[in-house]
């Protein structure tokens, strides 16, 4: 039994090592994200902080701060869905179930592969937080961790898991904008809480439940924009979203895989 | 066949593959939705009434949501380009040349079949957006619907001339991705020009004012609201000259490309 997990993690581990390695060839594509994600902060940031209302959101770049973390996860992880959508198309899968491991192995690798290309990209982008906001204490480091691999286990097992749905590549490339847009724009990463109350009145609560508002109100904690925040209903309800991702995404990538 | 019908018809042929494509429009005017009545809404919420002063009064919502309708039209014509690129992974590039049709017919047609396409998918979004702002006038929406088709075949044929000169997928993916995301940073849909000038960044205001972007956004501003003229740093003569010179200058572009380089093989 021990022997069996070590063997699946060991295999699970080379696929994602090969996934990370493959992540920085496209260097020219990172170089440009790394750049808009930048661009976003300092350009969407600079310039909403000269009009936004003060009473509502004192510092823009600050309160935009935690949510660019939550997008360069976004960003990165879901390369891994791209990848996969490719291999599909190609029949790549057919050689990838040749190799000897088993299919378990080569989804959780998959799933791995696009937390560590997640959490690998976001590196620079904590040091900026750190710059912009208050640096964390060592128990906020943990909590902000914790809420990175969570956010980017979910949106590494959502990506393949919406690859698999379709095998039309300009599909694929709306569907990744579809999340995009209702992952982020319904949350609390670009406006408060309040102004979701004030606009979409009784569905505004709905916002509280997205993987990505969990994540930016536990950033927002960890680098002290916010001081009081549920951090039980946001910690659970990111490993909630985290495990069901999973679960989908073995689910539909095996059944894809047999095919 | 005259020239003109053999145009046509190359057209047509992309105007056919809509039908294939309403799973596609779905799904843009789902997100368009989204962008419209909760990103518009809740952010025109924070923004503070003084950035009138900067729009000639007209409220931010109704300026960020024809910014909005601008960066779709935008954004569908360059998905375009992942449709050439499927294309040319299935081989029908290599079948269009060796078709008994002039290279330049065939680069009208599919730059003409790209725009009106574009066009046709971006209109329940285009009714979305003039029916929040009540624009009735059918001379405004006429306008409206000629600068949005200049302003597509300018970007198809951009697009079109990228993915020919990259020639694989999944450059295509990230090149046209990168420069989608970009472009739109770098323009005037999410704040109007004096508020990118007085953050003082030279740059940004410079690639903002020369962005396509900006004029068609600016363009329908304009002409919505006639008190955006006051504001506008350019009037909307000088912007529809700079689309039609940015579409016509592309669409050339793209047909010396199809005549003197287009090569089929080596697609990766």
């Amino acid at each position: 039994m021990i022997y069996d997990f070590f063997e699946l993690t060991t295999q699970a581990y080379t696929v994602a090592l090969r996934d990370l390695k493959r992540f920085w060839q496209n260097i020219y594509w990172l170089a440009g994200q790394v750049a808009m994600n930048i661009a976003d902060l300092l350009i969407f940031g600079l310039i909403f902080r000269g009009i936004v209302r003060p009473d509502l959101i004192p510092d823009y770049i600050r309160f935009i701060t935690p949510g660019i973390l939550c997008l360069s996860i976004f960003i990165s992880s879901f390369t891994i869905g791209r990848e996969v959508g490719v291999e599909l198309r190609r029949e790549v899968t057919h050689y990838l179930v040749s190799l000897p491991i088993t299919r378990g192995a080569l989804v959780a690798g998959r799933v791995l592969g696009g937390v560590l290309r997640g959490l690998m990209y976001q590196v620079g982008f904590l040091i900026l937080a750190v710059l912009i906001m208050t640096p964390p204490t060592l128990d906020k480091w943990i909590l902000i961790l914790a809420a990175s691999i969570f956010i980017s286990v979910t949106m590494s097992s959502l990506s393949i898991t919406l690859v698999t749905l379709t095998r039309d590549f300009n599909i694929q490339a709306a569907i990744r904008s579809l999340v995009y847009f209702v992952f982020f724009f319904m949350s609390n990463v670009f406006y408060p809480e309040r102004a979701l109350r004030a606009r979409l009145g009784p569905v505004a609560p709905v916002a509280l439940y997205s993987p990505v508002s969990m994540a930016v109100t536990i950033y927002r904690y960890g680098f002290g924009y916010s001081t009081e925040v549920d951090l039980v209903f946001n910690t659970a309800g990111l490993l909630l979203w985290s495990t069901a991702t999973v679960l989908l995404a073995y689910k539909l990538y095996i059944r894809n895989l047999r095919r | 066949m005259s020239r003109l019908k053999t145009i046509l018809l190359v057209a047509t042929w992309d105007l056919m593959k809509l039908r294939n494509q309403k799973v596609f429009v779905a799904m843009r005017l789902a997100w368009f939705t989204v962008q419209v009545l909760v990103f518009a809404r809740a952010i025109s919420y924070i923004v503070t009434r003084t950035v009138e002063n900067y729009t000639g009064g007209v409220e931010y919502y109704y300026f960020y949501i024809l910014g909005v309708y601008t960066t779709l039209l935008y954004s569908t014509s360059i998905a375009r380009g992942y449709m050439v690129a499927e294309e040319f992974d299935d081989g029908i590039v290599e079948y269009h040349l060796s078709l008994p049709v002039k290279r330049s017919t065939l680069a009208i047609g599919r730059v003409l079949g790209g725009g009106v396409s574009t066009l046709i998918f971006t209109l329940p979004m285009m009714i979305i957006v003039y029916t929040v702002l009540r624009v009735r006038d059918p001379v405004i929406v006429a306008i409206s619907l000629a600068s949005a088709l200049v302003f597509s075949a300018g970007v198809v044929s951009l697009v079109i001339l990228l993915v020919f000169t990259i020639k694989s997928t999944d450059l295509t993916d990230i090149i046209v991705g990168a420069i989608d995301a970009l472009l739109v940073r770098l323009s005037t849909v999410f704040y109007p020009l004096p508020v990118i000038a007085s953050t003082g960044i030279a740059p940004y205001y410079v690639a903002a004012t020369l962005n396509p972007i900006s004029h068609m956004s600016d363009f329908l501003r304009i002409l919505v609201f006639p008190e955006y003229y006051l504001v506008a740093p350019y009037g909307p003569l000088a912007s529809i000259l700079y689309l039609v010179g940015f579409s016509m200058g592309l669409l050339l572009l793209a047909i010396e490309f199809y005549e003197k380089k287009l090569e089929t093989g080596g697609w990766r």
